[in-house]
């Protein structure tokens, strides 16, 4: 016999007409972004200079690859809070070893990140911890490492780590090479999602992840790989951050996890997961770095600047978010 | 038996995404008597009993109490009304205690200025205990009652309606003995008759003999309507089930003609399979083509049988052999892999994704089968997508539809497509029919006839019996986790219902 819930009427059985409210929730965030562009566009007419656009696009560039990563996580329904703590990590270890060792850290670095990622993963798939407070304590472990491995300061790189590290503040094609390489993280992203089965499986399993274990697929090792990915992107921010900075600090990236978390979200990727993907990460980070320097031009303390941060999370959560889907919200 | 009836449906109807559960229903139900419900899965009963628990809204039809129609909105404006219920699946919350348990909801009735009290709550439980004659302390966990100390517990709570409502009670009982024991049966329908002088049952049940046993009047249900209504003493478990199943075997309906006999070529061999506490020593041999009929009853081990051999629990010893290899499949990816493929009886859950389109649902177990240089090939992706829904005759506007807005027969034919295009020679269809209409039905018994003329190896678990009889080539049955007997059902010479029933119960 059956029980009590399974036997639930489906919504519908009519075939839907195309819902046009639905294709407008889907393209808000463009619209936004246009939006504000313009708003700040007319109140600082200086906004339209190109070099200006090149520099907010190059100051984008970071937290779109920071927030690139844990798209695929957020695309599973789990959230990955360790981004801050492994790009700090990451350019603490630039910082310390590039001047006397070479590319290699760039690459030790990387895997770091990876790494940190895997170990998350394997926790949260293995032992069922939920994602938040696997990577809550993974950032813990990695941010105490980068304190201790610092002495608890900024560290400057030596002359001989910077030309290393030439490559970040470089140009090609009049364009930063930051924007370059966002582009190719943006491009790569979008591929994998699209046509690797990584891709397919991360909204799968997101949107129905007992259906997609139950066709065969090998959930676990897909979910690991999201954090692994959201990891090593994680570290290349931070090698990016301390080319750009010039130094490595273990709390480089402390005012970043929320912006990070926020351009995901903005951006249109469901918090529940099954939706959403790096290309509306993007136009997600744009959108956040337009509203920083939105408040900078209004006058907003840089310290208060959080506050909106949190603010347009929960905003943009509530308004992309299918509540009729929810049941219980823990 | 001359009262008039206090509680009434007349004319009930509800659809369900185009099925319909119930075609204008009629039944009342008067003070004291004990009503049995009795019908095959997906007859009705189970819509009927939740929209007289306030769960489901009828779409046309009226509930009368004492003469005057009645809206519920809610199983609270049941509760209200003096109707409760006692649930298959146990309601009851394992970590709270029986007095919790019992006022769940109604604590402010026992606190004062938000302070709950204790004694005065545990009092009132016991008080409710008493009446179905259950010695136990009110402040015990419930976690640590037995199965059957919890039914009577949920009893306990339906009886304490009593002193909301000055309604005589109506207390709706679905399937309550289903894992009980003889004994446990044998106290709760003693306290049934006892206390028909503070409220009226409905008691839903598949065992007929025991709806008999009970009842005073019984209602039989088929496709959603009401076929018959007798008095208890009037009638016999044969005449229930004649009027339950309508209609001798069918052999067109489950395209019998088409019934090939199997190959020779073993997929399956099970020895001595046990999953401990689930069911033990079970041996078969399933065959290329071979359509093979689990049948029991809930607690007969054949739900666990199936799930074990598409990976979701592994057995603990015995041995599986698939395609000559001895397995032992601890998730479904291994049984994937091995050419297993299941259509899960939560089709909605585990069947498919539903908020994600056709084309991906489809591939989803053959993802590799569309890829080239490791990247997928959406072209050919959706031709292949395309191709399914040409062959399965799936309707929708676009293989881009979302699955969610497909209908259950469509729904359960992208399932297949799911499988058949991961090739698999196996096919575990668990409840493969349920929620569908008799339409669709058919159309997933035509797709079963053509993947067994495939050579395709079938496990079938059906919901009801004679889909059992009719579309398979043999039957185990299954009892208390063992099998207890074993059939052959070749076209023209299928066993009957009461052979099976006879080793089911």
């Amino acid at each position: 016999m059956a029980t009590w819930f399974e036997n639930m009427p489906a919504p519908s059985t009519t075939l839907k007409k195309p819902n046009y409210g639905e294709q407008i929730r889907a393209f808000a965030p463009v619209l936004v972004l246009v939006g504000l562009v313009l708003v700040i566009g007319t109140l600082r007419p200086g906004f339209f200079n190109l070099e200006s656009l090149i520099v907010t696009v190059a100051d984008t560039a970071i937290l779109f690859i920071l927030g690139a990563g844990s798209t695929f996580v957020v695309m599973l329904g789990s959230i990955d809070l360790s981004i801050q703590a492994i790009c700090s990590f990451a350019s603490v270890i630039v910082a310390l070893m590039l001047p006397t060792y070479g590319y290699g850290f760039l690459v030790a670095a990387l895997v770091m990140g990876l790494l940190a990622g895997v170990v998350s993963g394997i926790f949260h798939v293995w032992l069922k911890i939920p994602s938040f407070i696997v990577t809550l304590a993974t950032s813990g472990l990695l941010v105490s490492a980068a304190l201790l491995m610092s002495h608890e300061r900024a560290i400057s790189i030596e002359e001989s780590g910077r030309a290393y590290l030439t490559w970040v503040n470089g140009r090609l094609l009049g364009l930063p090479n930051v924007i370059w390489i966002a582009g190719l993280v943006a491009a790569l992203g979008i591929w994998c999602q699209k046509y690797t089965p990584f891709g397919r499986y991360s909204i799968a399993i997101g949107a129905g992840e007992p259906a997609t274990w139950a066709s065969g697929v090998k959930v676990n090792r897909y979910k690991v790989l999201a954090f692994a990915t959201s990891g090593a992107l994680a570290a290349l921010a931070g090698i990016l951050m301390a080319g750009r900075q010039g130094s490595g600090s273990p709390n480089l990236a402390d005012q970043l996890l929320l912006p990070a978390i926020a351009s995901v979200i903005v951006g249109g990727t469901a918090i529940t997961g099954g939706a959403g993907g790096i290309g509306r990460t993007a136009v997600g980070a744009l959108i956040i770095t337009i509203v920083r320097v939105g408040m900078t031009f209004i006058g907003v303390n840089i310290f208060a600047q959080q506050i909106v941060f949190g603010l347009v999370l929960i905003l943009a959560v509530a308004l992309t978010i299918d509540r009729s889907k929810i049941v219980i919200v823990k | 038996m001359a009262e008039k009836a206090f509680l009434s449906l007349t004319d009930v109807s509800k659809a369900f995404a185009g099925v319909q559960a119930l075609d204008r229903v009629s039944i009342e139900i008067r003070p004291g008597e004990v009503v049995g419900l009795v019908g095959e899965n997906g007859a009705g009963k189970s819509t009927l009993i939740r929209i007289l628990a306030g769960v489901y809204r009828p779409d046309n039809g009226a509930l009368l109490l004492d003469g005057r129609p009645l809206t519920l909105s809610s199983p609270r404006e049941a509760n209200l009304n003096g109707i409760g219920i006692v649930f298959q699946e146990q309601s009851l919350l394992p970590n709270l205690t029986v007095a919790e348990n019992i006022y769940l909801g109604q604590e402010k009735e026992f606190s004062r200025l938000g302070v709950v009290s204790w004694p005065a709550l545990h009092a009132a439980a016991r008080r409710q205990l008493e009446k179905v004659q259950l010695n136990i302390d009110p402040a015990a966990r419930t976690a640590r009652l037995s199965f059957a100390e919890r039914q009577m517990v949920e009893l306990a709570k339906a009886l304490a309606l009593e002193e909301r409502t000055e309604r005589h009670l109506v207390i709706l009982l679905d399937e309550p003995t289903s894992v009980l024991e003889q004994r446990e049966i044998d106290i709760l329908f003693e306290r049934v008759r006892a206390l028909r002088t503070r409220a009226s049952f409905v008691f839903v049940s598949h065992r007929l003999d025991e709806v008999l046993h009970i009842s005073d009047r019984v209602y039989v249900m088929k496709d959603g309507k009401v076929v018959a209504e007798m008095l208890a003493s009037e009638t016999t478990v044969p005449q229930l089930h004649r009027l339950m199943v309508g209609r001798e075997l069918h052999a067109e309906y489950y395209r019998e003609a088409r019934q090939r006999i199997p190959g020779e070529t073993k997929v399956i061999r099970a020895e001595r399979l046990t999953v401990d506490g689930s069911y033990r020593n079970v041996d078969f041999t399933l065959r290329q083509g071979e359509i093979l009929g689990i049948a029991g009853v809930i607690g007969s081990g054949r739900e666990a049988l199936t799930r074990t051999l598409f990976g979701f629990l592994p057995h603990t010893s015995g041995s599986l052999t698939v395609s000559g290899r001895p397995v032992r499949l601890s998730s479904p990816d291994q049984a994937a892999a091995l050419g297993i493929g299941y259509i899960p009886r939560e089709r909605r859950v585990e069947g498919l994704v539903l908020s994600l389109p056709i084309v991906p649902n489809i591939t989803l177990a053959s993802l590799a089968t569309v890829m080239k240089t490791g990247a997928i090939q959406t072209k050919q992706e959706r031709e292949v997508a395309e191709n399914w829904v040409k062959k399965l005759h799936i309707r929708t506007p676009s293989i881009d539809a979302l699955c969610l807005n497909l209908s259950g027969g469509n729904q359960q034919k992208v399932v297949l497509s799911k499988w058949m295009n991961a090739q698999s020679k196996i096919l575990i269809f668990d409840h493969p029919t349920r929620g569908l209409d008799v339409g669709a039905k058919e159309e997933v018994y035509d797709l079963m006839r053509t993947l067994s003329e495939q050579g395709i190896a079938i496990v079938l678990t059906a919901d009801t019996l004679e889909e059992t009889i009719g579309l398979s080539h043999s039957i185990i049955v299954m009892r208390d986790g063992q099998v207890t007997a074993r059939f052959d059902a070749p076209p023209g010479n299928k066993p009957k219902q009461i052979d099976l029933i006879g080793h089911m119960v």
